[in-house]
Parts: C-alpha cells; structure tokens; sequence
C-alpha cells in the first residue's frame, strides 16, 4: 500500500484549564491516503473539529498539540516552523468551514476574495488571477460569473457562498482539502448538490479530502475510509462499508440506529374531529418605509390545514419556506393578515389579545433553540411554574405538579434549584418541553425542536414527544428541516416551500409515492438514503 | 449570598465598595461631629493642613476644610444617587417600552429622546437650574432630566435584542402579561448593562453638580465640593489644598463608583456562577 498523505500518530491536544476536560484530543490515529474522501464522524466535543484544526495548525488559543506527530508528506506539522506552516496553508492544505458567511469577508466583493488567496502565494497580475478566479467558480457550478466577482457575500445564497469557499481553497491546488461540517448550515437539497460537488472535484483532481460531519448519511453518501470519534478518541477506524454494514463498537451501532432512516412506522392518522382548522391563513412582511423603498414578502401564502387529538403534522420546508412563521401565527406570536385559526371553532387569529390570554394555554410551544429558549437568570423550578403563576396557581401547588411533570420528561425533581446553564442541550429541551406541558394544553407546536441536537439525543428527544403526545392524546404541529425527523414522528406530512402547501398527504404515501417535483427532490436529497 | 461572594472576590470591587461605605459614613456622620456646620469660621484663612486643630488646613475665608469635606460628601452623594435613580427609572421606562414594543412606539419615544440628546447637556442643564431657582432640589431634577436619555437607549438597545429571544415567545405563549414579561423575564436579564451604566452615572452626576457649583449655580445654603473649588479659584496658586483637597475627593468617590460597576457587571454575570 503507498504511504498515506497524512498520517496522524499519537495526537494528543490539550485543553486550557478549567474546560470540562484536560484533554480534547487523546492519542488519535488516523491516515489519510492520497485520492480519497476520509470522515471523521462524531457527536459535539468529540474532538473531530479539534482534529482537523490540529493538521493546519489552527488550533484556538490555550489548545495546545502536547504529543504525538501529524505526518504530511513525510514532514511533521507540529514540529514545523510557523513560516513554513502559514505557506503551507492554502498551497498544500486548504479549509472550508461550515458557516461560509462567517468565512468570507462582508465587505470585500468576491473576485477580490479570490484574486488575495491566488496572490498571496503566486506572482500573478491582478488580471490574470481575476481569470483563473473566473474559470474556478465556473468549476464549481456558479453561473453568470462575471457579475458573481463583483458581487458582496451577502448577496449570495448558502450555497453559492460555500461553492465561492470551495473555490478559495481549491485556487491553489491543494493536496488534502479539510471539510469543517460543509454542508451542515445548509439546506438539504443545497447539501446534496455541495456534496457531489466536492466528491466531483475529488475525483477529477485525485486530491485527498478529510470531511468532519456529525450525519452517518453523509458519510455513507462520501466516505472511503471512515473514523468514527467520541470523547477525543477514534473508537473505531476503517473503510466506510465495513464500518458501516458492520459496526464492531457499541457506540458506532448507536450512532447508525440514531440517524433517522427516513422510513414512517406511523400508521395513517386517526380519523377524528379536528381540534384545530386553519383556513387561508397568509402572512406578509413589509420592509423599509419612510426613508427607503418599502417592500413586501409574503412568508405565508394561503395556507389551509387540520389537526386532531392525539395527531402529529409535520410541516417540512428548507429555510425561508414559511414554516416558522406559520407556526408563529398559530400561536399568534405574529398576528396573520388573513385567514382563521379556529380552536374548537373559536378564531384565534384576529382575537384581541385580552380574550386571547385565556386560550394561550390551550396551544403551548416547544422551540428551536435549547439556549435561547430558557431564560437564563431563572432557575428551572420558576422557568416552569411561570406558566402556571401567570393564570393563578399557588407557588405550592404549582411546584408539586412541576415534580411530576420534570419526571414525566425524564429529569430529576431536584434539578428545579439549578439554573438553565447547568443543564446539556438535551436536557434543556426537557426543561422547555417541561414549562409546556404544565398549562395541559390540547395544542403542541413543535418548532425544529431538534436540529440543534447530537443524533443520538435527537432520537431520545424524538422519543420522547412522541411519549408524551401518546399520554396526554396532544395534537401536535411539527416543524422541520429534516425528512428523516418527520418519517419518525408524524402521522401527517405538509411540504411547504415560498410559503405555500406544495404537497400534503399521509406520511407513508407521501414517502413512497410524492406527486410533487419538489418533494421528490426533498427525498432525494436526503443524505445517505441509499445506504443506510 | 453567593452574589456577595463573587462581588468582593474582586479585589477593585472590594476597594471601590469600602472606600464608598467610608464616604457614606463621613456623610452620615458630619452633622454629629461637626454640629455648628461648614459655613462657622474657626481660624485664619489658607492655614495649610496640619495646622493646630485643622487636619485638612483652612480655606479663603479660615473655615475648616476637613468640615467642609465631609458636608461635602453629603452633599455630592445625595445629588448623585438621588438624580441617577431619577434618571435610571425614566431611562428604564422609556427604553423597556420602545424597546419591547417597537414600531411606531420605539419611533416616537426614540425621537423624544433625541430631542434631549441633541440640545447641548450643559447648557440645557444651566437653564433649567437657574430657570428653577438654583437649589438641592432643582439640581437634582436638571440632572435627571439631562441624564436618562443615556439609560433609555441602553435598556432600550438591550430590549430590542431581548424581546426576540426565544424565553420571551415562551413567556407570551405562556400567557404571561406584557408589563409581566418586561419586568420579570427582560428586565433582569438586561440588568448588568444597566447596573454598570447607572455607577458610572452616579459619578458623573457628582461631577456635574460640581461643575454647577463651580459655577455658583448650586444651592446657595449648602456647601458642596464643586463650590469648594470654585471658592478656592482665586487662591490656587498660593494654598493648593483647598482645590485639589475637594478635587481629590470627587476623583476618589467617582473612582470607587465605578469599581462597583464593574463588580456588580461581573457578579450579575450568571455565566460566571459557580
């Protein structure tokens, strides 16, 4: 076999003190051979990112290489001096992040972006290195390239931008390309085609390419060689399909049975009378005003649905579908321009909020955002008797209740004292999904309660909802990005995209047989859909 | 408790809270110790200090300025708590309500408060003083009125990016009243902000009276640092002390005051909680 590209010996990476753990990154072996994909994949605080950064020699302040050899070409990175490693960057190595907006300059126009990274290193004209700019974006798929290189990057979409990064990072024909998490600020059809994008060039430049990602589906659509990381160590290494089809580590078998496979086991929704109809509702945002040119989108579009007791409705779109804010006119955290939310026939859409206050109770919400969503100077105990404070319950009583319901959510009683900061990503959406539960609402909405979570606390969050909407027979509204999410948890499934309905149907038929051209694109995009 | 502890493990806090409580209590204490007031003429005039009997020495007119001093405390620390919580309540008010309401509300109560913010502060403060009669009272209220649009914008900034925070959905799904949501949920959160700004005011409150003072515009029957050293303008070049003596002190107390800002930052910090 040829010697590997990289080959990383013994790594151990040091955390400042006082982190949660002295080391990030504890004796870690990996190679990456020339003309292949490797993943590392892995929760957050795996050490993956720590990792990748370590072979650039990026790593954050405090976080020290302490032992080991990162061999590149036969040359030990760690031990190589700081002029030679900045050279390195970029010519041999080069990096795409996941947030491609935080990568690139706001204030730069694009062409200038590019030209730096080629004239940094070569002794090109502005001319010339504008043209090779040029060729590589019209490489990476992006058309009309001419006004794209005078274009700023907010100007661009997600994926325009992160094909610009690729762009950057291949401008100098690096050896090994380090992919941070790519596509995970993406969309899923954006994932898919950035994705191929990367496996395409790969290919044609025989390059080696180490992808960082937290998806088993990804890296069963991309990976040769796979290791899999957990607490600073590579539990388990070796070719993608044996690692795959025949996990030798507990933890790997975890992972794979974690990542939702996009296959329903719900049975088709109950027939029963709908507790809620909604009916035209539309929702428009108006921008600008007096001094600037006002201008009009409407996030909701005519939207029609129902939802009965003990029913989950998924409603899946990519980001700026309109999902979220229909989710927010339901609840009336916005107040919709037409159309009717009727609750047991009583239209909440356009009632005055004093009438309102009373029947908040009945629709509750659990959000996005594990930290955001708790505020963060209340301890758990007032965080989830507010609710219930706010309509008069006695502090006792309320407490009492609030024990059962934390151990309904699988948390400890006594974790009431503490405060939101104590408690993991998972365990917050416990707690929100605590404050919830205690109005004993009919009416549940779900807004992407876990994309913000590692796969294998998603699946027990996922679990969980679903528990809980069995005991309490809630109708439940469930927002998401993710196919895969909604096949677990929804008997019904609404496709939506520039806020409108594209296609609604039983989860099952809607998988098996979709009618509408986008959602088929939806399903196909979703990573790892053959494989796994 | 735990919020005393992480506050005076500090050791600038620690300081700036001490070296207030002593203020305080030289305030407190002046009428007791020196019952016949700072106005009595105990000796020659420009006596230097630790002349027999007159630790601070004696000012232009022979009376004693450590007596003087401490008057002074009372003075300058009644003037600069009294308007900055003045200030901090209208600031609070009136940021939390544009802030959390936004549109056409924040609009309006924004250009209220550029209205104040655009007109020299100085200048509009003398007006108003000397439109009032110049007095403890009129001092106070020109300073809160010159002060608060600094607090509003603040609390308003801070509400602003609060109000969209998830906690505060939560908090409108759960029913909860407005008036509820900005004092029980917002508020607390965009204390330290607050907290620091109003420390940092009650210092230059203290500075501002001085400078009224200074310019006589202070309240004729009672006798404050800034009067100090606009009494003491003609004899500076020949008895320093009787300007740097009350310069020191406001430098001192201004000083202190704002350690404490920045330990009550600090300690109201729940990040920092352990």
């Amino acid at each position: 076999m040829a010697e590997p590209l990289v080959s990383i010996r013994n790594l151990t990476v040091s955390l400042p003190q006082g982190a949660d753990r002295p080391l990030a990154v504890e004796d870690v072996g990996l190679d990456v051979g020339r003309n292949e994909i490797v993943c590392i994949v892995g929760e957050s605080g795996s050490g993956k990112s720590v990792t990748a950064h370590a072979i650039m020699g990026l790593l954050p302040r405090g976080v020290t290489a302490t032992g080991g050899q990162i061999l590149f070409g036969g040359v030990d990175l760690l031990r190589e001096a700081p002029e030679a490693l900045r050279k390195r960057r970029g010519r041999d190595i080069a990096m795409i992040f996941q947030d491609p907006m935080a990568a690139l300059n706001p204030v730069v126009a694009i062409g200038r972006q590019v030209t730096e990274q080629i004239r940094a290193h070569r002794p090109v004209s502005e001319h010339q290195a504008l043209n090779q700019a040029g060729a590589l974006l019209s490489q990476m798929g992006l058309k009309d390239v001419a006004s794209l290189l005078k274009a700023y990057p907010h100007q661009l979409s997600g994926g325009q931008r992160q094909r610009v990064m690729i762009a950057m990072a291949l401008s100098l024909s690096p050896q090994l390309l380090i992919a941070d998490e790519p596509t995970t600020a993406l969309d899923v059809t954006t994932q898919a085609q950035i994705l191929k994008l990367i496996k395409r060039i790969q290919a044609e430049r025989e390059m080696s390419v180490l992808l960082i990602t937290h998806d088993f589906g990804v890296v069963a659509d991309m990976a040769d060689q796979v290791a899999v990381m957990r607490h600073g160590r590579v539990l388990e290494s070796g070719a993608a399909r044996s690692v795959l089809g025949n996990p030798s580590h507990s933890y790997t078998r975890a992972l794979i049975a974690a990542v939702p496979h996009g296959e329903s086991q719900l049975p088709p929704p109950p027939d029963a009378r709908p507790l809620m109809q909604v009916t035209g509702l539309t929702k428009r945002f108006r921008r600008g005003g007096l001094f600037s040119r006002a201008s009009i989108t409407t996030a909701v579009d005519d939207v029609s649905l129902t939802l009965s007791k003990g029913e989950t409705l998924g409603i899946v779109g990519e980001s700026g579908s309109g999902k979220s804010t229909l989710a927010r006119c339901v609840i009336r955290l916005l107040d919709p321009d037409a159309g009717e939310v009727l609750l047991d026939g009583a239209d909440i859409a356009h009632m005055k909020a004093g009438r309102l206050r009373p029947l908040r109770r009945r629709i509750q919400m659990v959000f996005q955002d594990p930290y955001s969503s708790l505020n963060p100077r209340q301890t758990v105990g007032d965080i989830i008797t507010a609710g219930p404070r706010a309509y008069g319950e006695e502090l006792k009583q309320a407490r009492a209740r609030a024990a059962d319901i934390l151990q309904l959510v699988g948390l400890n009683p006594q974790v009431m004292d503490r405060l939101p900061h104590e408690f993991s990503g998972g365990q917050r959406q416990r707690i929100g999904l605590a404050r919830a539960l205690m109005l004993r609402p009919d009416v549940l909405i779900a807004d992407e309660p876990v994309s913000a979570l590692d796969v294998t606390v998603q699946a027990q969050v996922l679990k969980l909802l679903d528990d809980v909407r069995k005991q309490m027979n809630l109708a439940m509204l469930f927002i998401t990005h993710d196919m895969r999410v909604a096949a677990q948890v929804c008997h019904r499934v609404m496709v939506m995209r520039h806020g409108r309905i594209v296609e609604c149907g039983p989860t099952r038929s809607l998988f098996a047989a979709p009618s509408n051209d986008y959602t088929k694109a939806l399903l196909a995009a979703i990573p790892g859909r053959q494989s796994i | 408790m735990n919020f005393a502890r992480r506050f005076f493990s500090r050791p600038a806090a620690m300081f700036g809270f001490a070296v207030f409580v002593a203020i305080v209590m030289i305030a407190l204490a002046a009428p007791l110790v020196f019952a016949r007031g700072p106005f009595n003429i105990v000796g020659m005039p420009l006596l230097p200090p630790g002349a027999p009997g007159l630790l601070a020495g004696s000012d232009i007119l022979g009376r004693d300025m450590a007596v003087g001093l401490a008057y002074g405390a009372r003075v300058s620390l009644l003037v600069g708590v009294t308007s900055t919580l003045c200030a901090v309540g209208i600031g609070i008010l009136l940021g939390a309500t544009a802030g959390y309401y936004g549109g056409l509300v924040d609009d309006l109560l924004m250009r209220f408060t550029e209205f104040f913010q655009i007109i020299p502060s100085f200048v509009l403060l003398m007006v108003l003083v000397a439109f009032m009669q110049p007095s403890l009272a009129s001092t106070v209220i020109g300073i809160a009125l010159i002060s608060w649009p600094q607090v509003a914008r603040v609390v308003r900034g801070e509400f602003l990016s609060l109000r969209s925070r998830e906690f505060v959905e939560a908090a409108r799904v759960l029913g909860m009243r407005d008036a509820r949501i900005i004092f029980t949920q917002i508020l607390p959160n965009a204390l330290p902000p607050i907290v620091a700004v109003s420390s940092m005011m009650v210092g230059s409150a203290i500075l501002t009276e001085s400078a009224l003072a200074f310019l006589g515009l202070g309240d004729p029957n009672l006798l404050s640092w800034g009067s100090m050293i606009g009494g003491a303008r003609s004899a500076m070049w020949v008895a320093w002390w009787t300007p740097v003596l009350p310069g020191l002190s406001i430098m001192v107390t201004v000083l202190a005051l704002n350690f404490i800002g920045d330990g009550l930052n600090d300690a109201l910090n729940p990040r920092r909680r352990h």
